[in-house]
């Protein structure tokens, strides 16, 4: 498991580094326009994009084919991108983290509120995304994937309005800001680690040629 | 005599093709070519030992296990017909990255053979010629203790001098009676020079399956008008072809047949035309 990743690491390696390093100047830029913590809503998903880079590579190189002969299960295959896909989203957060950790000590104001709630909403979309992209790219077309992606992003944000909706039947969501938001993001990682099982599950019985 | 590799009635179906109830085995320390035409079953084949396709019936032995787990997988060299290693990859990080997924990696044995093979060991994978992907891929296949080798058309499309090259190395494998290779190729003539045992397959279904000797050595061509054919005993022919201006008969003792027929021209059998003669003759 730990050879795939290192595999997915070196094809997405310049990815990550221009992504990384596009999220730290945005969060620079945004500073004197706007509530620089909304760019945490973004970090996570944007983020992950390497994980398509690499899928792609996988498929016109052929490596999907050729990893199976190797002393690994499909589940671990499957679970490497699963895992790739949370580590990016984490290191894109830590990313902005830092970067906010820089404006405050410059006196730019960031609050802890802001921070959590905006965080709450980008860790929910890349969840809710990676959980819907990441299948459908393994059983349609890899090729296509970082369309997948982006319909996933579009279709994640509107799973948050339902959510939203729906525990605003039961919790008054503007009240409860914070509560409402966490509660999506535990519905998000639930949602994350099924579609993990499902992928896993389904590949399993896949014909790979 | 144990077998690396047994396949018994393997069965898949398709839309537009069926393999059905392929059997054959790799006895240990041989060679096995698997030959047939394009879309005839090998790959097919291949891809069902390698557990990369499901299969509907049947069963195959991999080095003695039915399953192939992880812990066989390790001693199963592949190798398809492009490197299927992504093309971004230098040798070197390739070795990192497969050091950490084989626990059997041998790193001496794999930089040894990029060296012995002149392959740049810091050149981007995509940089390589083919005939250097396929060099880094066999590189790769041999580098885990492999005990048994499984190529799928991986010399076609290659010249001859890089062939050569890796045909030495597959018989260099299989000096070590433990070793054994399951080869498939359009290249019939590759499989003359190094293959123990022929396996072909024409439609899904195995035709024939025997030591290549006794293809090369027995076998043989009956080249004759139509009143000789004619005068041909039929239990004789395993299948003819009628020809522009000859009938090509293929017979199984080319010696036992000239004695019968000693005005005959009988000429001796290469893979090529025996597979040809199956494909496109009669019975």
């Amino acid at each position: 498991m730990k050879g795939i990743l290192l595999k997915d690491l070196y094809i997405a390696k310049s990815g990550i580094i221009i992504t990384l390093t596009s999220l730290f100047v945005l969060t620079f830029g945004l500073s004197f326009l706007l509530d620089v913590t909304a760019i945490l809503m973004l970090a996570p998903a944007v983020s992950t994009a390497a994980v398509y880079i690499s899928i792609t590579n996988d498929a016109s190189s052929k490596w999907n084919k050729n990893v199976i002969t190797m002393p690994v299960t499909r589940a671990q295959i499957i679970g490497t991108k699963y895992i790739l896909y949370i580590l990016l989203s984490a290191v894109g957060i830590i990313v902005v983290l830092v970067s906010l950790g820089a404006l405050s000590l410059m006196g730019i104001t960031v609050t802890l509120y802001s921070m959590l709630f905006n965080a709450a909403i980008g860790i929910s979309v890349a969840l809710l995304a990676g959980g819907i992209s990441l299948p459908c790219v393994y059983f349609f077309d890899a090729e296509k994937s970082q369309i997948v992606y982006m319909i996933a992003f579009v279709a994640s944000t509107g799973i948050i309005t339902v959510l939203v909706l729906l525990i605003n039947i039961f919790i008054p969501v503007k009240n409860n800001i914070l509560l409402a938001f966490y509660i999506v993001l535990a519905i998000s990682f639930v949602w994350f680690a099924v579609s993990y099982k499902i992928a896993a599950y389904a590949y399993q019985k896949k014909d790979i040629t | 005599m144990n077998n690396a590799l047994s396949i018994s009635g393997l069965t898949k179906t398709y839309k537009d093709f069926v393999l059905d109830g392929v059997s054959f085995s790799v006895p240990s320390g041989s060679i096995v070519g698997l030959i047939g035409e394009n879309g005839a079953g090998k790959s097919t084949t291949i891809n069902a030992v390698l557990g990369l396709i499901q299969k509907e019936a049947g069963n195959i032995t991999i080095l003695g296990k039915e399953q192939l787990d992880n812990k066989t997988k390790e001693q199963v060299g592949v190798v398809f017909d492009g490197s299927n290693y992504p093309e971004i990859l230098s040798p070197r990080r390739l070795n990192r990255v497969l050091k950490n997924i084989y626990h059997s990696w041998d790193e001496h044995t794999f930089l040894g053979l990029l060296k012995k093979l002149s392959l740049p060991i810091d050149k981007p994978i995509k940089q390589y010629s083919r005939g250097m992907k396929m060099k880094l891929a066999i590189s790769a296949a041999l580098s885990h203790n492999s005990k048994l080798l499984i190529l799928d058309e991986a010399t076609s499309g290659l010249d001859p001098v890089i062939r050569d090259d890796i045909l030495d190395i597959l018989l260099d494998f299989v000096q070590d009676e433990e070793h054994s290779i399951l080869i498939s190729s359009h290249i019939t003539t590759d499989l003359e020079k190094i293959a123990d045992y022929i396996v072909f397959i024409h439609e899904g279904k195995v035709v024939f399956s025997k030591p290549k000797d006794e293809l090369t050595e027995q076998y043989g061509i009956i080249k004759c008008g139509a009143a000789q054919f004619d005068a041909l005993d039929k239990s004789d022919i395993i299948v003819y072809r009628k020809m522009d201006y000859e009938w090509q008969v293929l017979i199984a003792d080319r010696m036992a047949m000239q004695k019968k027929y000693p005005k005959a021209m009988i000429v001796p059998a290469t893979i090529d035309e025996i597979m040809l003669l199956y494909v496109k003759g009669e019975k």
